[in-house]
């Protein structure tokens, strides 16, 4: 799951409520409201999280 | 030893009234004012108030819990209730169960919507709810601490805790507390729950997840037709979650322009219909931005013009207040439901 | 003094934690689930954009809630069990 820090504790309270055990990849707040290019570091920082995540 | 939040009844030893309230606080059971002690004495003579009612409770989202009814009266005491208030608040706990108003998505929305709770029929009398001057505003212990057992009841037991899941961006003053009855007396037309199926001797609580309400103020307006121009002025809001055109609305009519709007000829349907067609948004009030936003979730304009809601029967309609030039207009959150339950009585 | 403890209830979800099953990444089909807030789809698209560098997209397919504001339907979370090993949500917001 890709969610900005903001909502981490929102995702992580909602997780513990349903005992699934998330996998977050957590990017800078905000997402809405960005143009393309402040847009293309969220993207970065998403993919190498997921990159990480999944070659553990 | 069990967690305190796995415990039913909690010994908490000789505490006063403050020490309690301190003590609520570090537990995260309360909404920043002063609450009264849920004893075992008290809950159970508010739990008496709807022993004929078994039905049992869904589970409450977003945390997923089934509530007992001395865990919800508890709430209603800490609130400030009497015990017969207890039904109305059981009552729109259950209107904000169904499954259709999206309790989980009106929580932890970034929205300010909170939870409007309307009274309708006897009840309203018997408990001293105001329907009349200032029934938005506070001086009633029924309307001020009903909308507040509510909230609790959405933080303690939905888990609805301001910054975890509760996203709301700005919040709004009513989600501490928002109860208020219609004027049955002055609304020259059928009451909300009349117009929805119930007999006129019911009581009913209809809920609905919105902000809080948007003056209508009209002093000039002569006639009905004058009135549902500025009416749908003001609902033609494009900051509103209306906009989207995927929810319920309220428009609460003062008795004045309640009377005004019936002397030439108007009926709720009428009203509706005209509010309907009046109330579209020109494009020329919404961003490129927000448009190609609402197109990509299915909300297409019809030519330059936006709708709010998705047909007229997303305008409901009803009299509330006092003597003034005055209305109200109350957006909801957009996807949700207008959600009525009868008193169990 | 005793009380009652306002925020008391039974669990509804299963006692048992719902345990991931293991995924290849680099071949196994993916659900890209937007929450259709504004630039969740946009973050997605770049997300695989990036992906294609290291493995085939053609199974990495987009989806979306039907509202941002309300529940993702059955339909669309039976879908996703079906036929994919896994699933990135993008929370736009």
């Amino acid at each position: 799951m890709v969610a900005t820090e903001t909502f981490k504790p929102l995702v992580l309270a909602q997780a513990k409520a349903r005992k699934v055990e998330a996998r977050l990849i957590v990017v800078k707040h905000p997402v809405g409201g960005l143009n393309a290019e402040e847009l293309r570091e969220r993207i970065e920082a998403a993919t190498k999280g997921l990159t990480e995540a999944t070659s553990k | 030893m069990k967690d305190i939040a796995e415990q039913e009844v909690i010994d908490i030893g000789d505490m006063d009234v403050e020490a309690f309230n301190e003590f609520a606080t570090e537990q995260g059971w309360s909404d920043g004012m002063p609450l009264f002690v849920p004893t075992e004495t008290k809950v159970a003579k508010f739990v008496e108030t709807v022993r004929g009612d078994n039905r049992p409770f869904a589970p409450v989202p977003p945390r997923q819990v089934i509530p007992t009814v001395q865990a919800l009266a508890a709430n209603a005491v800490m609130a400030g209730c009497k015990p017969e208030y207890f039904p109305v608040v059981t009552a729109a706990l259950r209107s904000v169960l169904e499954p259709d108003f999206n309790l989980h998505g009106t929580l932890a929305t970034t929205h300010s919507c909170a939870p409007m709770v309307m009274v309708s029929g006897p009840i309203r009398h018997e408990l001293n709810i105001n329907c009349g001057t200032n029934c938005f505003g506070q001086g009633r212990q029924a309307n001020a601490t009903i909308g507040r057992a509510l909230g609790l009841m959405l933080l303690n037991v939905a888990g609805a805790k301001p910054g975890e899941m509760d996203r709301s961006t700005q919040g709004n003053p009513a989600k501490f507390t928002f109860c208020f009855g219609e004027n049955e007396e002055e609304n020259p037309w059928a009451p909300y729950h009349v117009q929805r199926g119930f007999a006129p001797t019911d009581s009913v609580v209809t809920v609905m997840s919105g902000e809080g309400p948007h003056n209508l103020n009209d002093h000039g307006s002569t006639t009905g037709d004058g009135l549902l121009t500025t009416f749908a002025g003001g609902m033609a809001n494009p900051g509103a979650n209306t906009v989207y055109g995927k929810g319920p609305m309220f428009v609460i009519i003062g008795p004045e322009h309640a009377a005004t709007l019936k002397r030439d000829g108007f009926t709720i349907e009428s009203i509706r219909q005209e509010l309907w067609k009046r109330s579209r948004i020109h494009l020329s009030r919404v961003s490129k931005e927000n448009l190609a936003t609402y197109e990509s979730t299915g909300h297409k304009p019809d030519g330059d013009w936006l709708s709010i809601g998705r047909s007229p029967d997303d305008i409901h309609i009803t009299v509330a207040g006092g003597p003034g030039k005055h209305s109200a207009f109350i957006p909801s959150f957009g996807g949700t439901m207008v959600a009525c339950t009868r008193v169990a009585r | 003094m005793r009380i009652y403890n306002p925020s008391f209830g039974l669990s509804a979800t299963s006692a048992e934690k719902v345990t991931l099953k293991p995924v290849n990444w680099a071949t196994d089909p993916i659900a890209l689930i937007s929450n259709s807030k504004p630039n969740a789809r946009e973050l997605l698209e770049g997300i695989r954009s990036k992906l294609g560098a290291h493995r085939q997209v053609e199974n990495i397919k987009f989806m979306a809630k039907n509202s941002a504001s309300q529940p993702a339907p059955k339909e669309l979370i039976q879908d996703v069990a079906k036929n994919y090993r896994a699933a990135i949500l993008a929370l736009g917001d």
